[in-house]
């Protein structure tokens, strides 16, 4: 039979016309009548003793149902399996990590359930932390937790060689080494892990509505923690708003809201919110891997060494699978003679790890392959020509046990060569751009789990002829249910539309480990591939007693059944012959795990190769690394469904490049301070990049129709290839992830011996500056820290506010001052309503200023410009008059934020939004949030995008991007209190970063621009995402008398506090141009003056970059300004 | 403190509906909890994910960022406006399911209603107008590979 099922021609995602129109149901959508709502109180504190916890006061409040804490569960979870299972549904007696479980709610609504969980009254007495990998299983370090047999902190060990490694790194010809650490990245789904638990009194049983891969995995744990057989556990179909690993196992809302259900005799329902799913969900893991390689004169690999850690986090979820991960990455895509590796996973105080796509493969990858090339340097070969040298071959049996079966390796590296035009790329690259190419091997399904090596797929025959295709696997959105029913289509020559699926039913789909480690379609492929078969026997033994048809004359072609040559029987017409048909379909592994302790062993049925070439741009003056092209060449066995498989491969590409440059929870003390996609930078439509894709078929004789994985193949060499063309652009090689652009220009500082100009003299306050941070580290920090952890008021919060709309000034004004009420005014909202729910204000009166009369509209006269206040950013942009007038104005609100938000935005709440600095947004207790008393977290802490210009006490740098560009133009912010107007010049409008000079009980109406003839203005801004807020940016006007420069003025944002106008600079370039006989702004004028933005300048530990990015916009700004002169 | 629900008028996708609302409630949330319409999704609920996108007076907007009590006397268009009420799809939406412009379809909607918004505005964009309005919409699963050709195909004229 031909191929006619799969391949190229792609069959559309089943479930398509449901998602585009809305109507696709997800576990944030469903509800159960009489259903409550779960909210959780999780710890404050990275490692603490719970000495008292007092429920009382929760239990009483209004609509509260159930509390639960952890002496009501007392059963461990599984997770990866009881060997490592040493986490309760709730803390007991210690917290680990800030974001631990400690109490739960269930209450008739959210805000009920919320608000009681804040009202549960907990005393923690602190115990010593540990963050870091290496100073967790340091001498005398705090135990997180001890396990049998194993050091403190230490869960897990391995370690094993093969072949004498120490002689041959000795006699090796050449051998190269290096440390390669990064950071937690979090798969940041959209839907954020979710769950409807339905406890049944009566019946004794659970039924579940969640958001996992892994229903079969939800059932066991689910069983485990209510104490109940898996068959009273039932887990239902629904939509999955994606996986990528962050829901694999049991999420622990699950285990919770089942218990809470049980408890309340009620449905429970909980949602995470996005910060919740940053500090609580299962992250990827961090890991420290230092890796050997050495090499005989030939360029053969004699041996390899990878000593590694793995950070597992507070507790054991995934880490073993880690563990193993990298292990079996250490030797096994190339030929490698003798092998050591030790690695550890290990406790620390921070999120727990769960699973991310790839495992941490594309991690080691990147470490293993930026080896290769180094290798290839040094030896002077190409680094393809080089990889295919030394690529395995089928057949190969590696030094770790794996057996080769097809390889198709070599080919996928000539046709990344081909694609991405690396020869000419190579030899003549153009200066900052760069190509790298990365390969990779990924088991088909790793026989890793317990329960893992087999599939099972329920395929029914329905009396009306359609089919229904029953999995257990969970369909995130990968297409899966299409391509299992394409199995079942090209296996009955049956349109792929007359196959229903059921996926994720646990009562209803045999049972199977879910949707994880890339194995459905290889693994569930060859289980509905044997279903079909079954069916077919089924029907052949029918039709045999029922009608005498020989086995061998039945046919299955044509969307039914031909019997010898004449007749043809649609399915609704077998099925009239044989009744409903139920087969369940089978695939098992039956190879030997591999051994535990040291993973040696043949891990999977056949292997994924694959390899992917990255061209970047890299801009020196801003750090900046854009992914131009990435070309993916995969040896997938065989394409079932071509279009999944892109789509596969688009997203784990573009998932790995915010891996390889962008992605990174940050912690302070243990506490993920970046917990917005604002600043956890996941790739947006900007970053996505030119993608080409291509297809090795191997035709593994083991897969089903010669399928491999493909899933996770994606990624894997994604970060490891944009690193290599990293070092192509501009020779440096980054030994941690990810490459940001701080850090490019931190190394690129170092390379060419550069020393900022700074000047930090320039302002005497600097001294005292410099002389308080010094102190941060000695004793300072500490003890304002537990000041102000002990003394600073906690931020109040509020939940539910009153909301009114003044119709006209007066009447907001009049409500400004109402009696007793705290008052926040809102025009646009985009800043006032996340600042509400994430506790920076807290009203109970929201004055709607958006529609108020007297504040909108744009007037332009002759010799002002007038723009109200609540001129949406959209409006501002649109407005051609306007934007040929004021185009510094404009640009800037080109780049704020997006569309959405720009549509309802303001001008006077750009000015006025609060400050972004990731410790005050978190909640910290610093000197914003508590006072005088408490330090500036900063300091000590990952200061990137703070202030590097006039920071004091607190160094939240200005990020409103009207703010410079208003400054620049010398405008006029009005004001309006009951007493009359007020003029307030940009230069006056702020004390400080988000706070400005307008008192409580004004309203800012207006800003007003002089409107000047002859002047040439510009924005230039450099964020890491269009729309973000801005590292460094500078506004410049220019006023010109003919050609003469009349007068300049360049104000930064991003860089202080305040938005700074640049005097030095300012002063240079009058001078330098009045001393030039053209009096004309030479680019070397313009250089010399934006070096000089930056005087005055006192960096943090983190923010250098930032010198060298404000020099930059400054000189951008000023050059399109100049020539604006002449356009 | 007058923290109870007032009841208000709102017109989504050109009906006028009762519901019940308060200050602090968004258009998300009314339209999802009182009024099923659960093709909006809340990805954040902060405004920088885009899975809640909607139509108010014609402009793209993130509904999590709507006070309800403000959409009253305004138009709401969702994702279940799109379609036609014989089921069938809207240009846009035939666009995407063609071109397989996403994975999981959390976001869709919000990405749906985005193009609503930009092809309302300007039939043939061009790349960077497409990538400038669908820049507030995250999509993790994509790449946005595809959303950008189905986009530029819609651009083109092309039937999907």
């Amino acid at each position: 039979m031909t191929l006619r099922h799969i391949g190229k021609s792609p069959a559309p995602q089943k479930e398509a016309v449901a998602k585009v129109t809305g109507r696709a149901i997800y576990t944030h959508d469903f509800a159960l009548p009489g259903m409550l709502w779960g909210a959780m109180l999780r710890s404050p504190h990275p490692h603490a003793r719970i000495t008292a916890i007092d429920t009382k006061r929760a239990a009483a409040m209004p609509g509260v149902r159930a509390v639960l804490t952890g002496a009501q569960a007392d059963v461990r979870y599984l997770h990866m399996s009881p060997r490592y299972a040493d986490r309760y549904p709730f803390a007991r007696d210690v917290v680990r990590f800030v974001g631990e479980e400690v109490a739960a709610v269930a209450a008739d609504t959210l805000e009920q359930a919320q608000a009681a969980a804040a009202a549960i009254e907990v005393r923690y007495e602190q115990l010593t932390p540990v963050y870091d990998v290496h100073e967790s299983i340091a001498p005398g370090a705090p135990v997180i937790h001890q396990k049998e047999g194993l050091p403190p902190n230490v869960a897990q060990h391995t370690f094993a060689s093969w072949g004498d490694a120490a002689t041959a790194f000795a006699q090796a010809a050449l051998a190269v080494e290096g440390t390669y650490s990064h950071g937690v990245v979090v798969p940041v789904c959209m839907e954020t892990n979710a769950v409807v638990a339905a406890w049944d009194e009566a019946q004794q049983r659970i039924d579940l509505w969640a958001g996992t891969q892994s229903p079969f995995f939800v059932r066991k744990e689910i069983a485990h923690i209510l104490g109940l057989e898996r068959h009273q556990v039932r887990v239902h179909s629904i939509e999955i708003g994606g996986g990528f690993g962050g829901k694999s196992q049991a999420p622990e809302p699950i285990g919770i809201a089942a218990l809470l259900s049980r408890a309340a005799r009620a449905p429970v329902k909980i949602v995470l919110s996005r910060k919740e799913e940053f500090i609580s969900g299962k992250t990827d893991h961090a890991k420290t891997m230092t890796l050997a390689t050495a090499v005989d004169a030939a360029g053969r690999i004699v041996a390899r060494r990878n000593h590694y850690l793995v950070d597992n986090g507070a507790f054991t979820h995934m880490g073993p699978a880690y563990v193993s991960a990298v292990r079996q990455r250490t030797a096994n895509l190339y030929q490698v003679g003798a092998v050591e590796f030790d690695g550890k996973l290990v406790y620390t105080n921070k999120v727990s790890g769960g699973s991310y796509r790839g495992m941490g493969a594309p991690h080691i990858i990147w470490a293993l392959e930026t080896q290769i090339d180094e290798l290839a340097e040094r030896l002077g070969k190409d680094p393809i020509a080089y990889r295919i040298e030394i690529a395995n071959q089928p057949g190969d049996v590696t030094p770790q046990g794996f057996e080769i079966s097809t390889c198709g390796l070599a080919e996928c590296l000539r046709e990344v060569e081909r694609r991405i035009g690396w020869q000419e790329k190579r030899q003549n690259p153009r200066p900052w751009r760069g190509v790298g190419v990365a390969a990779m091997i990924n088991p088909s399904v790793g026989i890793l789990y317990t329960e893992g090596n087999f599939a099972n797929v329920g395929l029914e025959l329905r009396s009306d002829g359609r089919f229904l295709l029953a999995t257990q696997n969970a369909d995130c959105g990968t297409w899966q249910n299409t391509t299992l029913a394409q199995f079942v289509a090209q296996t009955l020559d049956l349109d792929v539309n007359a196959i229903d699926v059921l996926h994720m039913d646990t009562d209803d789909a045999p049972d199977d480990l879910g949707s994880a480690a890339s194995r459905v379609t290889f693994m569930a492929g060859a289980a509905a591939i044997d279903a079909a078969n079954q069916l077919m026997t089924r029907v052949r033994e029918c039709l045999q007693a029922q009608r005498g048809v020989a086995a061998d004359a039945v046919r299955f072609v044509d969307d039914g059944v031909r019997i010898g040559e004449a007749e043809h029987l649609g399915w609704a017409q077998v099925a009239g012959l044989t009744g409903p048909l139920k087969v369940n379909g089978h695939h098992k592994l039956t190879q030997p795990y591999p051994d535990p302790k040291t993973g040696y062993g043949n891990y999977s049925a056949t292997y994924a190769f694959g390899a992917q070439a990255a061209e970047v741009e890299v801009d020196p003056e801003t750090g900046h690394v854009k992914v131009l092209k990435v070309v993916a060449v995969q040896d997938v066995g065989r394409v079932i469904n071509e279009a999944s498989l892109d789509g596969q491969m688009h997203g784990g590409i573009v998932q790995g490049i915010g891996m390889a440059l962008t992605e990174d929870l940050v912690f302070d003390h243990g506490r993920p301070v970046n917990t917005s996609l604002i600043n956890y930078r996941v790739p947006r439509i900007f970053e996505a990049t030119e993608i080409e894709t291509a297809y090795v078929e191997t035709h593994d004789p083991r897969g089903p129709l010669g399928a491999k994985s493909s899933g996770e193949v994606s990624i894997n060499p994604t970060v490891a290839a944009i690193a290599n063309a990293v070092a192509h652009a501009t020779g440096i090689r980054f030994r941690t992830l990810p490459i940001t652009p701080h850090k490019m220009l931190a190394a690129l500082r170092r390379k060419e011996g550069r020393q900022p100009d700074l000047k930090p003299w320039l302002r005497p306050y600097n001294l005292e500056v410099a002389t308080a941070r010094s102190l941060y580290p000695r004793g300072l920090f500490s003890a304002m820290k537990k000041l102000g952890e002990t003394f600073a008021p906690p931020r109040p919060r509020v939940t539910t506010w009153d909301y009114a709309r003044a119709d006209d000034v007066a009447e907001a004004l009049q409500l400004l001052r109402a009696p007793g009420r705290r008052v926040k005014l809102m025009a646009g909202g985009t800043d006032v309503q996340p600042g509400i729910r994430q506790g920076v204000y807290a009203p109970d009166l929201v004055v709607d200023i958006a529609r108020t009369r007297g504040l909108g509209g744009i007037s332009i006269g002759d010799h002002v410009i007038r723009v109200g206040a609540a001129v949406t950013l959209s409006e501002l942009t649109r407005h051609e008059h306007l934007r040929a007038l004021l185009p510094g104005l404009c640009e800037a609100a080109d780049l704020i934020a997006t569309r959405q938000i720009r549509n309802v935005a303001t001008v006077a709440g750009d000015l006025a939004q609060e400050k972004r600095c990731w410790f005050f947004r978190s909640g910290l207790p610093c000197y914003k949030n508590g006072g005088m008393s408490c330090p500036c977290y900063a300091v000590m802490g990952d200061s990137r995008h703070h202030a590097i210009l006039g920071a004091g006490r607190c160094a939240a740098p200005c990020v409103a991007d009207l703010a410079p560009a208003l400054t620049a133009l010398d405008a006029t912010v009005i004001v309006q209190g009951l007493e009359g107007e007020r003029r307030i010049p940009m230069a006056e409008f702020y004390r400080w970063s988000g706070e400005t000079t307008v008192s409580p009980v004004e309203i800012i109406v207006a800003i007003e621009v002089p409107r000047i003839s002859s002047v040439t203005q510009a924005y230039e801004k450099y964020a890491q995402w269009r729309g973000d807020f801005p590292e460094a940016s500078a506004a410049v006007r220019l006023e010109w008398n003919g050609d003469t420069l009349r007068s300049a003025r360049i104000s930064l944002g991003g860089v202080s506090p305040l938005p700074m106008r640049a005097v030095h600079a300012e002063k240079s370039l009058m001078a330098q141009a009045a001393r030039t006989p053209a009096r004309t702004l030479t680019d070397e004028i313009i250089a010399d003056a934006a070096r000089r933005v930056v005087y005055g300048a006192l960096p943090l530990r983190d923010n250098a970059a930032k010198v060298d990015m404000a020099i930059s916009v400054a000189a951008r700004a000023l050059r399109r300004a100049r020539d604006a002169r002449h356009a | 403190m007058n923290l109870a629900p007032r009841e208000m008028e709102l017109t989504v996708n050109g009906a006028t509906c009762r519901v019940q609302a308060r200050g602090c409630d968004s258009l998300a949330q009314v339209l999802r909890g009182q009024l099923q319409l659960t093709g909006t999704k809340i990805g954040c609920n902060s405004g920088e994910c885009g899975a809640c996108t909607v139509l108010l007076d014609e402009q793209a907007v993130c509904a999590c960022l709507v006070p309800a009590l403000r959409a009253e006397g305004a138009q709401v268009r969702t994702v279940e406006s799109l379609a036609s009420e014989g089921g069938a799809l809207s240009r846009i939406q035939q666009a995407l399911v063609a071109h397989g412009a996403f994975q999981c379809g959390f976001c869709t909607p919000g990405v749906v209603m985005s193009l609503s918004a930009l092809f309302s505005e300007c039939p043939a964009p061009d790349e960077h107008a497409i990538r400038v309005a669908l820049q507030g919409n995250v999509c993790r699963c994509s790449g946005y590979v595809r959303i950008i050709e189905a986009a530029k195909a819609l651009a083109r004229g092309a039937p999907a």
